[in-house]
């Protein structure tokens, strides 16, 4: 890295869509400055639990990179460094490197991997992580993550259409839904991403297709199992009318514990992330995938059944949107795409999927990055838009170098 | 019919070609353009997707308070009010023109409305 010149640090302000910029400033190699996050709020200024300890595992898995925080926490400098995985001497312990979230964390552990995985593919050593500690929770949380169940199957599946198919796995080790006040949790889940690429296949994904079957995964723990046959219940009394073929697996846990020290037991533990919840996941014949995610809130008072049905109805709204992404995998979808190789990579959208917020911020943020603007033109079907990427080849920074 | 201009020309495909590398707007803006809402943004308008009632809400409460911005942001699911969910997936018109996006149903045009 010496031999080549710094490029000019790129300028960000608020803290909307941090990680999305942590990631391109890792994947293209340009230092970035982030100010004025939450500088407004009186109550919680600067950087919250889940974004630093975010920042630790972009530490973790890259070697070389500097991270200045302000005083406040309002500023981050982003010098990010190569991505060399779990290799061994970089911090990674039998090839594992574990990350532990601390109990404050309000966002479910999705809101770790999705960004991971985006980074993994383009890593030195395959990545293997370990999440673990007093704030994995693994299901969906209030804060709009999706499950790790929902990572595993709907996200996962996505990196096959860019030739990334080998050894990935995510194994979730033990469950939680989310503690008392949405914070924190008590699961574990391991992430091993083995299939490092230079560069990401070029897409061309047209046509969504029709769903032929759902598949989901009902949840509880710590709490009776029937609250998950009633999940079910209720989500294929929604579900059957249209898709027979809809099979939904049924995992029961029980509550993990977590170290609670009081004053009179130092060695006291106690139950955590009591709840359940239901992830759902449409296939199409193109192999396009719809998901829907909802666990049981913190404060319960929910039942199963509203629970169920609701879940059902988003999976429909989703399916609705229609287009080749779903909105939780366009991100994904999207940046592997912008950093492919030097092709015109094609996907069709639903305009309800492409017009949010975040995905124009993406196109903005991409072009800051140096990427090439998208093309948009209309589709061939109604509500749909193709969006022409072109590559930029930048995908194989860290290999290239290393 | 003024109203009826302005729905006509949203969602077209140029005009989010145009709009979203115009850095003047803001991400929200450029939708809300998009959609053909510029002149009744606070409105409640008569569309019929949550996601955008939902949107309109959003950028409300962004001005009220700026604290609100902080819980709103990046989520991966968006927030849906449920109970508008239901009542457009319970009724039968809604559900049908879903049924083309599912394998089981026939494409035949005779087949097409035929349930259990």
């Amino acid at each position: 890295m010496a031999a080549t010149p710094a490029p000019a640090v790129l300028k960000f302000t608020g803290s909307k869509y941090l990680v999305q910029r942590l990631v391109l400033a890792t994947l293209t190699g340009r230092p970035i400055r982030i100010s004025q996050i939450r500088s407004s709020s009186h109550t919680s200024p600067g950087l919250a639990p889940h974004e630093v300890s975010f920042l630790r595992l972009l530490e973790a898995i890259t070697n070389g990179s500097q991270i200045e925080l302000s005083y406040t926490g309002t500023t981050v400098l982003y010098k990010p460094g190569l991505i060399t995985g779990s290799a061994a001497g970089y911090g990674a312990q039998g090839g594992v490197i574990k990350h532990e979230l601390p109990a404050e964390c309000k966002r479910g552990v999705g809101y770790f991997l999705i960004p991971l995985c985006l980074l993994a593919p383009f890593s030195k050593a395959p990545i293997n992580v370990l999440f673990t500690g007093p704030g994995v929770i693994t299901s969906s949380t209030e804060a709009g993550d999706v499950s790790a169940d929902t990572v595993r199957t709907a996200v996962l599946p996505l990196f096959k259409s860019f030739g990334i198919e080998n050894n990935l796995e995510l194994r979730i080790l033990r469950r939680s839904n989310a503690g008392k006040d949405g914070k924190g949790g008590g699961g574990e889940v391991q992430l091993v991403f083995g299939h490092q690429v230079r560069l990401p296949k070029t897409l061309h994904l047209m046509s969504a297709g029709r769903v032929k079957k759902i598949r989901g995964v009902a949840y509880s723990t710590g709490v009776a199992g029937a609250n998950n046959a009633r999940l079910i219940e209720a989500a294929r009394g929604v579900l059957n009318e249209v898709a027979p073929d809809t099979y939904i697996f049924s995992d029961v846990s029980s509550a993990p514990f977590v170290p609670a020290p009081t004053r009179e037991n130092a060695a006291a533990k106690r139950k955590t992330g009591l709840g359940f919840g239901l992830s759902l996941v449409a296939e199409t014949n193109t192999g396009v995938l719809y998901s829907a995610d909802i666990a049981s809130p913190p404060a319960g008072g929910e039942p199963p059944e509203d629970l169920g049905k609701k879940c059902a109805y988003q999976l429909l709204e989703a399916v609705e949107q229609g287009g080749c992404v779903s909105s939780v995998a366009a991100l994904t979808m999207l940046t592997l795409m912008a950093m492919g190789s030097e092709d015109v990579g094609r996907l069709a959208m639903g305009k309800e999927v492409l017009g949010t917020e975040q995905i124009v911020q993406l196109a903005r943020d991409l072009r800051t990055f140096g990427m090439s603007g998208w093309g948009l033109r209309d589709g061939d079907e109604e509500d749909e838009v193709v969006v022409s990427v072109v590559g930029k080849g930048v995908g194989n920074v860290g290999r290239k170098i290393a | 019919a003024s109203k009826m201009h302005g729905r006509k020309k949203s969602y077209r495909v140029t005009d989010l070609a145009r709009l979203m590398y115009n850095d003047t707007l803001s991400p929200a803006e450029v939708l809300r353009k998009w959609r053909g809402e510029e002149q009744n943004k606070g409105e409640d308008i008569d569309k019929d997707t949550s996601a955008d009632a939902e949107d309109g809400e959003d950028a409300f409460f962004r001005k009220a308070k700026q604290n609100e911005m902080d819980d709103v942001e990046d989520r991966m699911i968006p927030d849906y009010d449920y109970a508008k969910l239901e009542e457009r997936w319970t009724e039968e018109s809604n559900m049908a023109s879903l049924r083309q996006h599912f394998a089981s149903t026939s494409l035949l045009p005779n087949g097409a409305g035929g349930d259990e």
